[in-house]
Order: C-alpha cells, then sequence, then structure tokens
C-alpha cells in the first residue's frame, strides 16, 4: 500500500486573505504600511507578489476579503478599495520608476500574449534577470484588461501606467505580432528562444446555438467590448438584449447605456445567486439603469431583412445542481414571449482561439491548452501556458497567480531543475483569534469619518487637505486589520517593522499565569511543567509580556531592556 | 533664557510619524523637540525603564500609543495605560512630580495632533522646571523615592496587580467573582503605599543597621506602621535583626539571591 507522504508537501502558513489569494499578495503586510501612512511602501510591497496594483484595487473579484477574519467581528477589511487608494496615490504622486534589471541569464525567453498571465510571467522571469519578450496581436498591450473591460471600470492609462512599470524593468512588448502568422513556435525556437509560454487568453465568444445568430446587430460581448476600446462607435440602437450573467454581460449593458441605449435588459437563465458577476457590479448597473430578467434564456433570435428584430425566450426554472454546482436552468415549455430589440450581445462564455496552436497542446476536445495542473508545462518541454487558454474565462488576479507558477517553471527548466520538487504546497490559514466572541474590543471602533467629495471643482490647496482626510481614513481602515498571519507577514527584519520574540527564562518563571492573561494573541501559556511558554507562530512581539511579568522572567530578543535603556541614554545625551 | 526641558517621548512602531529616522532614537525633525525611543508597543514599556529614564535625568516622559481601540496589538496600549496609571500613583509618592509623565493617544497619520501633544505637555514640564533628578546635583530625597520606587516597580506584587487587573475587573478571580473597578483601585492605592514604605525600608538599612523609632523618624510615619511592615519584611526574609543597641532592636537589608 502506498500513502502520498505529506511530508513531501511545502507545509507554509498564511493569514486567510494572503491564502485566498492566487498571487499570494501580502496583504497583511500592506495593511501594517498602510497603518503607517506609507502608501508609496505598501504599493512596492504589492509589486513584490504581482505588477498590477491598481488594476486589481479596480476590477479584482477580491477573494482576500470574502477570506478576511474581520468578518466575524463586523465586516471585511475594504482590501480592494485600499489597494486602489495606494495605488492612485503612488501613480498620482509619480510613480516610482524601477532599473532596469541587468539581464545575468542568456536564454530568451518567449511570452505569447500580452495578458495579465503573460505580463505576469515576463515581470517574474525579467526580475530573475532573463531576456523576456513578450508577443502581442492587438496594437497595444494588456490583453482582457486593456480591450475587454471598459474604461469606466479599468481607465485605459491605469492600464498603461502598470505595463510601463514592466517596461522599465527590460521586459520587451512586441504588439501587433500574431502568433499562427507571423510568428510560430518553431520560428521562436530558430529565434533562439529557449522557452516559450502561451497565454493567449480566450479571444472567441461561445455561440449561443440559437437560430438567427448571424443577423446584423448581433454583437458577441468580446468583440463588442474590443471594438469598444479600439475607439470605434458601435451603434447599439435604443434597444439592447444582453444574453449572460458574468461580468462580460454586466459590462456590455453598462457599455451600451454608454452608447446610447435607452432600454438594455440583461437576460440571465438562471437567478441572481448564481450569478457569476460582481455583486458590487451588478448593483452599480442596475442604478444605472440596467435592467436584468432572470430565468430566461434565449430559444431564437428574429430578424427582418437582414436585421435583428425580436428575440424570442422560454422561462427556466431551477433543476438538480450541475458540475459547477450551481443548480441547472430547465426550460419551462410554452412560455415564448417575444422582445422587441434593435441589438442582442451575447456573453455567454467566451473560448481560446485554438487554430492557431498545434493540436498535441490542445487537450482531448479541443477546447483549451492541456497542462501540467502544478508546473504549467504543457505536452512540449519547454513550452508552457497558463491564463484562460488554460483555465477558460477567470479572472485577473488567477492569470497573474498562473503567471508566476510558469514563471518558476521557466527559471527551473532552464536551469535544468526537476519543475516539480518542493512545489506542492501545504497551506494552512492561521489566524491568533480562539474565541470570537472574546474579540470585543475591536468592534468598539467608531465608524471611519465620511467624506462627500462628489464631482466638485476644486483649488489646489482643497484638493491636497482633501487627499490628507482621505489618507486618514484609510490608515484609520488598515488598522481594522487583525493581523491574522505570524510576525513575519509584517515583514519582519525589513524597514517596516524588526520581528521580535518573548523568551523565557524558565529558573525565575513561577507559573503565575499573568503573561498569558496580558498576551493579546494567547501566545504565552503555561506548559505541563508549570512553566511559561512561548508559541513562537503565535507571538508577534509586542513586549507586553515582558513588561508586565512578575518575576520579570520574560525578556524580549531584540528589544530588550537594556537596549531600550541605551536608547533613552543615547537621546538624552543628543543636543537639542 | 527660557528652560528647555528634555522630553522622552516613547513612541510605538504603529503610531510613529513617518518624518521619524526609526533605526531607534531620533528627533522629529520640524516639530517641538522631543526625544524619540522607539517601541515596538507600548505595551512593552516596563515601569522600570520609565522611572530609570527619570533617573538618567528626563525632565519628562511622554509615551504616545494609538488611538484604543485600535492597536497593533489588539490591546498593547490598553496594558500600557495601566501600567502608566499605577506608575503616576507611585510616582506621586516619591516627591516627583506625577505630571512629568504623559499617556496620549495619536495615530501616525495624525501629524498635527502630535505636534500638540508634544507642545502641550512640553509647556506643561516647562512650568514644572527641571526635574529634581537631573542636572549634577540631583536631590537626594527625590532620588531616594524614585530608587524604592524603582525596586518596587521590579518587584511582583505591583507587576501582578497591573497585569491581572482587566481578569479581575471583566472576568472575575478564581471564584468567579468580579471585582469592581472602585475596589480594584482601593487595593492599588493600598499595595502601591505599602510596598513603597517597604522598599523604602530596605534601601535605608541596606548599609546600615536603623532602629524602628529612627526609620519612623525618618519617614515621617507612625512607628506602629513601621513595626508592621518590618514584620512583613522579616517575614519576607528581606530584613533581619542585626544588633539591639541600648534597648532598641537594629534592622538590616538581607541580600537576596
Amino acid at each position: 500500500m502506498t500513502v502520498v507522504s505529506s511530508a513531501f508537501k511545502n507545509k507554509r502558513r498564511l493569514p486567510p486573505c494572503r491564502a485566498a489569494c492566487p498571487a499570494e499578495v501580502n496583504v497583511q503586510g500592506y495593511m501594517a504600511l498602510l497603518q503607517q501612512g506609507k502608501f508609496k511602501e505598501s504599493v512596492e510591497l504589492i509589486r513584490k507578489s504581482m505588477p498590477f496594483p491598481a488594476i486589481c484595487g479596480r476590477v479584482c473579484f477580491s477573494p482576500c476579503q470574502d477570506a478576511c477574519s474581520r468578518k466575524n467581528i463586523d465586516q471585511p477589511v475594504g482590501i480592494r478599495y485600499l489597494k486602489r487608494l495606494a495605488a492612485d496615490i503612488e501613480r498620482e504622486q509619480g510613480r516610482i520608476k524601477p532599473d532596469a534589471v541587468p539581464k545575468t541569464h542568456n536564454e530568451k525567453v518567449a511570452i505569447i500574449g500580452a495578458g495579465p498571465a503573460g505580463l505576469s510571467t515576463a515581470y517574474e522571469l525579467a526580475k530573475l534577470g532573463y531576456p523576456v519578450t513578450v508577443f502581442e496581436r492587438m496594437p497595444e498591450p494588456g490583453g482582457m484588461m486593456r480591450y475587454g473591460i471598459p474604461d469606466y471600470r479599468l481607465q485605459k492609462y491605469v492600464v498603461a501606467n502598470e505595463i510601463a512599470y514592466i517596461q522599465d524593468l527590460g521586459v520587451e512588448i512586441k504588439t501587433g505580432v500574431e502568433f499562427g502568422k507571423d510568428i510560430e513556435i518553431d520560428t521562436l525556437r530558430n529565434e533562439g528562444y529557449k522557452a516559450i509560454f502561451i497565454a493567449n487568453g480566450t479571444q472567441l465568444s461561445t455561440k449561443l446555438g440559437v437560430p438567427g445568430e448571424d443577423l446584423e446587430g448581433v454583437f458577441p460581448a468580446v468583440e463588442f467590448l474590443r471594438d469598444v476600446s479600439l475607439g470605434k462607435t458601435v451603434d447599439v440602437g435604443e434597444k439592447v438584449a444582453v444574453i449572460g450573467g458574468g461580468n462580460s454581460a454586466i459590462d456590455a449593458a453598462c457599455t451600451s447605456l454608454r452608447f446610447g441605449a435607452k432600454e438594455v435588459t440583461v437576460l440571465y437563465r438562471r437567478s441572481r445567486n448564481e450569478m457569476p458577476a460582481l455583486p458590487h457590479e451588478v448593483e452599480a448597473a442596475e442604478k444605472e439603469g440596467v435592467k436584468i430578467c432572470f430565468l430566461v434564456a434565449p430559444k431564437q433570435i428574429i430578424g427582418e431583412e437582414g436585421r435583428v428584430k425580436l428575440i424570442e425566450c422560454l422561462r427556466m426554472k431551477l433543476g438538480e445542481p450541475d458540475a459547477s454546482g450551481r443548480r441547472r436552468p430547465v426550460p419551462i415549455q410554452r412560455t415564448e414571449h417575444t422582445y422587441g430589440v434593435d441589438t442582442v450581445i451575447p456573453a455567454i462564455g467566451q473560448m481560446p482561439e485554438t487554430s492557431c496552436l498545434p493540436s498535441i497542446l490542445l487537450d482531448e476536445r479541443a477546447r483549451a491548452i492541456s497542462v501540467d495542473q502544478l508546473t504549467l508545462e504543457t505536452k512540449i518541454p519547454g513550452i508552457f501556458a497558463g491564463g484562460d487558454v488554460v483555465t477558460r474565462p477567470a479572472s485577473v488576479i488567477e492569470a497573474v497567480g498562473a503567471g508566476k507558477r510558469a514563471a518558476v517553471s521557466i527559471d527551473r527548466y532552464l536551469n535544468g531543475a526537476n519543475l516539480r520538487t518542493g512545489r506542492e504546497e501545504e497551506i494552512e490559514e492561521t489566524t491568533w483569534v480562539k474565541d470570537w466572541e472574546k474579540i470585543t474590543r475591536k468592534s468598539e471602533r467608531y465608524t471611519a469619518p465620511h467624506i462627500d467629495i462628489g464631482r466638485q471643482k476644486v483649488s489646489f490647496e482643497k484638493a491636497d487637505e482633501l487627499l490628507t482626510k482621505i489618507k486618514a481614513v484609510a490608515t484609520f481602515e488598515a488598522r481594522r486589520c487583525l493581523e491574522c498571519g505570524l510576525c513575519t507577514e509584517c515583514l519582519g527584519g525589513e524597514e517596516l517593522c524588526e520581528a521580535d520574540k518573548a523568551v523565557v527564562d524558565e529558573t525565575l518563571c513561577i507559573g503565575c499565569n499573568v503573561c498569558a492573561i496580558v498576551c493579546p494573541f494567547e501566545a504565552v501559556k503555561k506548559n505541563e511543567t508549570g512553566v511559561a511558554q512561548v508559541n513562537e507562530d503565535l507571538c508577534k512581539g509586542c513586549g507586553t509580556c515582558s513588561a508586565s511579568c512578575p518575576e520579570r522572567a520574560i525578556g524580549m530578543q531584540r528589544f530588550t531592556d537594556s537596549l531600550i535603556l541605551t536608547n533613552v541614554a543615547a537621546t538624552l545625551g543628543e543636543p537639542t | 533664557m527660557m528652560f528647555r526641558p528634555k522630553i522622552v517621548g516613547f513612541l510605538c512602531n504603529w503610531s510613529l510619524p513617518q518624518e521619524v529616522n526609526t533605526t531607534g532614537t531620533g528627533i522629529i525633525q520640524g516639530y517641538p523637540k522631543i526625544r524619540i525611543v522607539r517601541v515596538m508597543c507600548i505595551g512593552r514599556i516596563d515601569p522600570v525603564i520609565v522611572l530609570e529614564t527619570f533617573v538618567k535625568g528626563a525632565d519628562g516622559v511622554l509615551v504616545i500609543g494609538c488611538h484604543p481601540p485600535d492597536c497593533h496589538y489588539i490591546e498593547g496600549n490598553l496594558q500600557a495605560e495601566r501600567k502608566i496609571k499605577m506608575l503616576k500613583k507611585l510616582i506621586s509618592r516619591t516627591g516627583l512630580e506625577p505630571e512629568r509623565l504623559r499617556l496620549d493617544w495619536a495615530y501616525a497619520s495624525e501629524t498635527e495632533l502630535f505636534a500638540t501633544i508634544i507642545d502641550d505637555f512640553r509647556t506643561q514640564v516647562a512650568v514644572l522646571g527641571p526635574s529634581p533628578l537631573a542636572g549634577k546635583k540631583p536631590d537626594e530625597n527625590v532620588l531616594a523615592g524614585i530608587m524604592a520606587a524603582k525596586a518596587v516597580t521590579g518587584d511582583s506584587r505591583l507587576r501582578t496587580l497591573v497585569g491581572r487587573e482587566k481578569e479581575l475587573i471583566e472576568e472575575g478571580n478564581v471564584y468567579n467573582e468580579k471585582v469592581e473597578q472602585e475596589e480594584f483601585d482601593e487595593v492599588m492605592n493600598e499595595s502601591i503605599d505599602e510596598e513603597y514604605v517597604r522598599s523604602r525600608i530596605r534601601l535605608l538599612v541596606k548599609d546600615r543597621p536603623m532602629s524602628v523609632e529612627g526609620l519612623a523618624r525618618h519617614l515621617g510615619l507612625d512607628p506602629k506602621k513601621v513595626l508592621r511592615h518590618i514584620v512583613v519584611l522579616r517575614h519576607r526574609g528581606l530584613v533581619a535583626l542585626d544588633k539591639i543597641e541600648r534597648e532598641d532592636p537594629l534592622y538590616i537589608a538581607l541580600e537576596v539571591t
């Protein structure tokens, strides 16, 4: 009998927010920096994990916030808003311009597709010193971040700014180069690229599969949003029906409103609970006037003289849960009804363009690239793939996560190392809180002052004043972080904080338990022999136990009493 | 020239304004001048350290942490508050003005508030004048008092009381009896009084034996009270009978190993 031993897995202990993030962004760390009002530094810290702080601050589905322990007390910390604010402040006050990383490796790496997956792989590899070239078919890099998400949610200059950072590091981006036409795997290899990462995404809209789909006035969402982003004017008429319940559907609906549509209806075949779109985006769309009809699916699109005129739909009911865990919509017979429409935008999903890919890379159904889930290596050694083209449409942060994993694999591949060794991880979520009922202090907080800025024109002085206030509110919000993770999450040993630890002198301890009472993290307890013992995983080094120990049996590793007193003497000796 | 007090500010890492050089000690540029000592949490400030800071010649000690209920360490600031409360009571018995010690709250972002707090405290200390412990010739009586206070804060009784304050008031003692704040304060005041006097006695008889009568005269106390303290100190093994001079027993401090 073989038992897969977990001993081979790399055990890591992370706070819930970081464990939930596909890119493992150190949330606790930048919350700690924000607590100190260090906005630029916090952005730099985010950049250690991924290159898109401002983008994710806008469009991320923020699994970190869903995982935040604070929800057990009141509400999760507003992580995404804080990230956006920090990144915006950093950009507006002058983005940090990194120096190009010296190319310490000779092996060239080619990346197909300048979307979030491709760019983050390029980012990670450039930081390691590899010469990286990204090939992009469109005129500008960014992928779906640029051509899929409309401007009102994610401004083009924000995308451009974050990509400029990646370019500053030394990544070369070649736009207007189409894979399968201008370049191919063989030509890239002949040009000396030792590894290739394919992240061309999902560029095709899934067909509705109903009659009338080829009529004039049917714009698949991907093409519609791409055209809009390219600056083309799209005539959507007055009445628009969007089919689907994802973010693209909502984006297309809101964009239609901006193009002059009077009546925009989203038709979704399941109910609100099953909608994959972000709840706050749905809410905002409804506020803008988008109507959402649930449990409705199109049966056919009816045209007149080749142009869309009516859409015929069927009512649905929810049946048994399907493979995705959501309840399957089942059509109700004889519930056909029609809507008069000028435009139909199907947004029911996206598929990779597989025609440009060698068939050996594809899965059995030839609908995506098949890769090793851990290493992202395809069936051809040296060729890796990740992002939507592997996972089917997902999110920016998941693509970034894949990009980071691919970068590790490519680095190992080029160094001839084993791609798998030590990479299987077991992540344990940590939080020092054992009894949520007991954590009353943190819930006593007063609410953050509300700043109403609106769309007023303000003087520079006033704007500066408002910014100061906004920053104060942000540091205030960051303070709601419970710091669930280990002490070192807040960057022990780096400029922010010096990780400290309590040390018990067992010969002095009398087992009075005062340390256990004063420790806010339940990190110190009497052991079976009645002597205080520090749990290093929980101790955050505040030193309260040391300052309270009746027998003075507890000292600190770094901030010892004598160090503090030396500092006191030193500062008193300084002239005023 | 106006008196410029030397003020030591203990600031927690998380409420420290960005302007401060964070390598340890520093003076905030552009602020009314105080001497900053950074600690990770003000809960770390051992009362012994505060008293030692006064011995080293500080005219005032300012402790600044984050506004409760916010604290990077959940409630380190409230732990500090209990210690400072006890310390002020203890200092008031030594002859040093307790107004030379202050605890206040500010976030790192509240730079204006920092300036106000520091300004205000400097003015307060300036009015009190130089510390009796500062300068080349510190006031011997006050120094004796502070040294006694230092010994008290290093000893277990008050430390235990301060450490258990929250538990006793909020959760109750081992018999699940909650203690009222007033009741606790009474016990605390009594303990401070007793321990402070006992500490004074121990230091007085450290080098030369003294009688109860002599100690009472020196401390300005009722001899009966002093005798009761002597009994306790003998019981604890801290003081012993040295010799009997005429009819008076003389006592001397024992070295504690």
